[in-house]
């Protein structure tokens, strides 16, 4: 420890340094820098059950550190009723975002423990992250994944909004990356008429121009031709030079959006070159910008439907994401967030499969995509894989059969391989509308769920289980229903192949000791961390399929299905609730902890560590599982079953 | 303590600062709540606890504005006594070793830069009868003054605010409370700091004094007044 006289009046007391030091984002500063603004600290003391801040009343004038102690956070709406956001404690901060946002307090705060905070004015707090602009970045992404990560506490309750941090992929997307399609251009002697020719033909708004000696020269937009040419009544013959805007505005690739996006507001312009290593490697505009950040569903869906080539479809399907994160911070349930992707991707499906269509010619017999699995019930999450199928109708002429044959197979193989395109990755078990085995006439469905429950293999029982969820994706739904009703006629006679359903049900144990604390796998990639589809969800699917199947149940989704089952008495409406609830709740934990790995440009899993979890995130989890329990418990009783 | 003897005799140099700090406290308004006064927290190192023969080696203090700790104001020295010749009783409490002080300044240049650093406010500290001795017993003999800062002193409030809360809770049992700075800290699940530093020392106490104010403010007591009168053996030095 320094002793010197000098150091009189501008000692950082070590006690704050340290504590800086072994904190993020402050470790990452300079030590003088920490210096400076330990000197700034001020310590205060809170009792516990200090209202630190009021939501909507406080005015934040400060940052907030706690040293010791211990804060909760909470929303309370109009009606008075409390939503419990989170615990902070030791090393965690509140306050940021008000300061940065310059808003009152946007939750409550107050002290659960004695609590002690270091604290930081305004003026501090600001001055750092003029200095440090990658710890503004810490506070801003960690804000939005603090608000992800406590979105699904809100199952129950979610009528307060939560403020949106979606804008913040402005700051984080590079505009190399949005660049769609290759760069198209036209040389500055060509005609004004050749550019629109261009443009419609490409489907797009601005072409770049080359001059004689090679190099981009200028640029030439929609708008050009109608102000400068139609409207200035020009020939069409008259060169594109003429009328180009030139030189053209370039921004470096690896410029975030947001800097796009201001430079061209400030130039009021709407399309903006992308430069890399001095070469101009494409065009984007305003509106692709507005796509990226992407927060409203219906702005995808018309550009879905919009969508003329089927490669565009590629880069659409990847904002999908982005408009489900807008919903989780906005607190939409699990179960409308799933019904949103379904939707979404059955538009690209429908899209994909019109402009196939479109390019393969018209189908000599009518025919239906079926979905199946997760797709089937309506209860995707991101990049679920593919489970897919064609049931085509029985031509009626046999010698028909090969041509048949033959033009499913393009189009099943085509089609999948653009699903691949838009992120949907291949069934790892081949059930795709590509393998042989799954274009099958309607006689040849019939005939294989026939097969399946008049002579059930259990191997074969667990693996058919995704084929009784099907649904018509495209074409022709008539095809489906007729499966389906014979599917609902038959079902509930096949009691051994219903039993071994059951048991297969009952194979899975919830994952929870004796002693009701997480049993999480020991070995291998996702050492202690829980399966939250094969231990989870898996079990509360297969209680509603097969309770579907014993009860002629059409509906495939699993809430649906629930609700069904719960309105004609199978089950008591105790258990429905219950099972909505747990069920729900592990589908938005799944859903936060997917959205989450794909922040971090990880593929999405189902694996999380309990570890994780806060002591509100695990409590509501046990509980679903031992509802798990409660449903094995039914089913052995439905069944027969000695478990 | 509360007397400090004036050894009558010898003439020694006299300091402005001391001027200045007694016009401060004059006409002290006690009524005025805490949050609304200037404090200092202080602690010192000694070579031994002895008044008449042992000397500070060193002093540390820290600010506290509206009831909050401001970590950037303080004050840390160290002190060359007159007699460094060897290890002290001191030396193996606060690990200053002979050779640190060697370079150290004499108490005469810091003294004046301490008051001055105090200026209007109150102090406190953890057995500040102790501490405050130490100083007036260096003034008397270097400036043949002494300074008049009231004084809060953290144990005290450490008592009161025990015995307020065992009142509450009859059947407690720790009825032999350690009023050790260190033993408090662990008592009140205070964040703790290594001792024997005079500035850790001295934000120790701060947090102690932090957390028995706003404590005992939930149970009504407000102004400075209010403290005095809680602690009734709390001295006041003038």
């Amino acid at each position: 420890m320094l002793k010197n006289k000098d150091d009189i009046h501008a000692i950082a007391p070590e006690v704050v340094l340290d504590f800086l030091q072994k904190t993020l984002p402050f470790n990452e500063l300079e030590t003088e820098h920490l210096k400076e603004l330990a000197r700034k600290c001020i310590i205060d003391f809170f009792p516990k059950g200090t209202v630190i801040f009021r939501q909507d009343e406080t005015k934040v004038d400060k940052f907030y550190m706690i040293q010791k102690g211990g804060v909760k956070s909470y929303l309370k709406d109009d009606e008075g009723e409390v939503t419990l956001k989170d615990f902070r404690g030791e090393g965690e901060y509140f306050g940021a975002l008000p300061l940065i946002q310059e808003t009152n307090a946007n939750l409550n705060i107050e002290t659960v423990e004695d609590t002690f905070c270091f604290i930081f004015t305004k003026k501090a707090f600001l001055g750092l992250l003029q200095t440090y602009p990658r710890v503004t970045h810490y506070f801003l992404r960690s804000m939005s994944e603090k608000l992800v990560r406590t979105a699904y506490a809100e199952l129950r309750q979610h009528k307060v909004t939560v403020r949106s941090e979606s804008a913040l992929y402005l700051f984080s997307a590079q505009v190399g990356d949005i660049i769609k399609g290759t760069l198209r251009t036209i040389t500055e002697n060509d005609s004004v008429q050749n550019a629109a020719i261009l443009m419609a033909r490409f489907h797009i708004g601005s072409l770049l121009v080359k001059g004689t000696n090679g190099t981009i020269s200028g640029i030439v937009t929609d708008k050009d031709l109608r102000t400068k040419v139609v409207a200035a009544g020009l020939a069409y013959q008259t060169p594109v030079r003429e009328i180009m805007v030139s030189p053209v505005m370039s921004i470096e690739s690896h410029a975030v959006c947001f800097d796009a996006l201001i430079r061209m507001m400030k130039q009021r312009i709407h399309h903006l070159a992308i430069e890399k290593q001095g070469e101009i490697r494409g065009v984007i505009t305003t509106h692709d910008i507005m796509v990226l950040q992407g927060t409203s569903p219906l702005y995808l869906f018309r550009e879905i439907l919009a969508q003329r080539r089927i490669e565009g479809l590629y880069k659409l399907s990847k904002n999908v994401p982005m408009v489900i994160r807008t919903l989780i911070e906005e607190g939409a349930k699990a179960n409308n967030i799933t019904r949103m992707i379904t939707v979404l991707n059955d538009h690209i499906l429908d899209r994909m499969l019109t402009l196939l269509i479109e390019e393969l010619g018209q189908p000599p017999v009518k025919f239906c995509w079926m979905l199946m699995g997760s797709e089937g019930r309506r209860e995707q999450t991101f990049k679920t894989d593919q489970d897919n199928a064609i049931i085509y109708e029985e031509p009626n002429n046999p010698e028909q059969l090969p041509e048949v044959e033959e033009y499913f197979k393009t189009l099943g193989e085509k089609a999948i391989e653009h699903l691949v395109g838009c992120g949907y990755p291949r069934c790892l078990g081949n059930i795709m509308a590509s393998n042989p085995q799954w274009r099958l006439s309607e006689k040849g469905w019939h005939q294989a769920f026939d097969k399946w429950m008049q002579t059930p293999d259990p191997k074969e029982v667990m693996h058919s289980t995704i084929f009784f969820d099907f649904r018509g994706g495209f074409g022709n739904s008539e095809l489906v229903r007729t499966l389906r009703n014979h599917l609902t006629e038959t079902a509930p006679k096949h009691e051994i192949f219903l039993l071994h359903l059951g048991r297969h049900c009952l194979s899975t144990r919830p994952p929870l000791s004796f002693f009701k604390t997480f049993i999480v796998e020991k070995n291998g990639e996702h050492k202690n961390t829980l399966d939250l589809k094969k231990s989870g969800l898996t079990p509360f699917v297969d209680f509603a399929r097969i309770m579907s199947l014993k009860y002629g149940v059409r509906e495939t989704n699993t809430l649906g299905r629930l609700q069904l089952l719960a309105e004609e008495n199978h089950i008591s409406q105790d258990l429905y609730s219950e099972t909505i609830e747990a069920y729900e709740f592990l589908m938005q934990l799944r859903l936060v902890h997917q959205l989450d790995m794909m922040d971090q440009n990880k593929s999405p899993d189902n694996h999380i560590n309990p570890a994780d979890l806060s002591d509100i995130e695990k409590q509501p989890l046990k509980e679903s599982f031992e509802v798990i329990r409660r449903l094995q418990s039914v089913l052995s009783q439905e069944f027969r079953l000695n478990s | 303590m509360g007397f400090w003897p004036f050894s009558g005799g010898k003439t020694r140099q006299s300091h402005p600062v001391f001027a200045r700090n007694h016009s401060y406290f004059e006409n002290i308004d006690q009524n005025r709540p805490l949050s609304e006064y200037n404090f200092v927290v202080f602690d010192t190192e000694l070579t031994g606890l002895k008044q008449r023969r042992n000397e500070i080696v060193s002093i540390g203090a820290v600010k506290i504005r509206n009831l909050h700790i401001m970590a950037g104001e303080t004050f840390q020295t160290l002190v060359r006594p007159h007699n460094i010749t060897e290890a002290t009783e001191g030396t193996f409490i606060h690990r200053i070793t002979p050779q640190e002080l060697v370079s150290a300044p004499r108490l005469k240049n810091v003294l004046p830069e301490f008051i001055d650093f105090c200026g209007p406010s109150l102090l406190i500290g953890h057995y500040i009868s102790l501490d405050v001795g130490f100083v007036n017993n260096a003034a008397k003999k270097i400036f043949n003054d002494k300074i008049t800062n009231p004084c809060i002193d953290t144990m005290r409030l450490a008592q009161v605010y025990t015995e307020t809360y065992w009142q509450q809770f009859h059947d407690h049992y720790n009825s032999h409370v350690s009023y050790n700075l260190g033993d408090l800290s662990k008592l009140f699940a205070l964040p703790v700091f290594p001792e024997h530093d005079a500035l850790l020392d001295a934000l120790q106490t701060a947090y102690l004094f932090l957390f028995l104010t706003k404590k005992l403010g939930q149970h009504g007591l407000v102004t400075l007044n209010d403290l005095f009168r809680a602690g009734q053996n709390l001295k006041k030095y003038f």
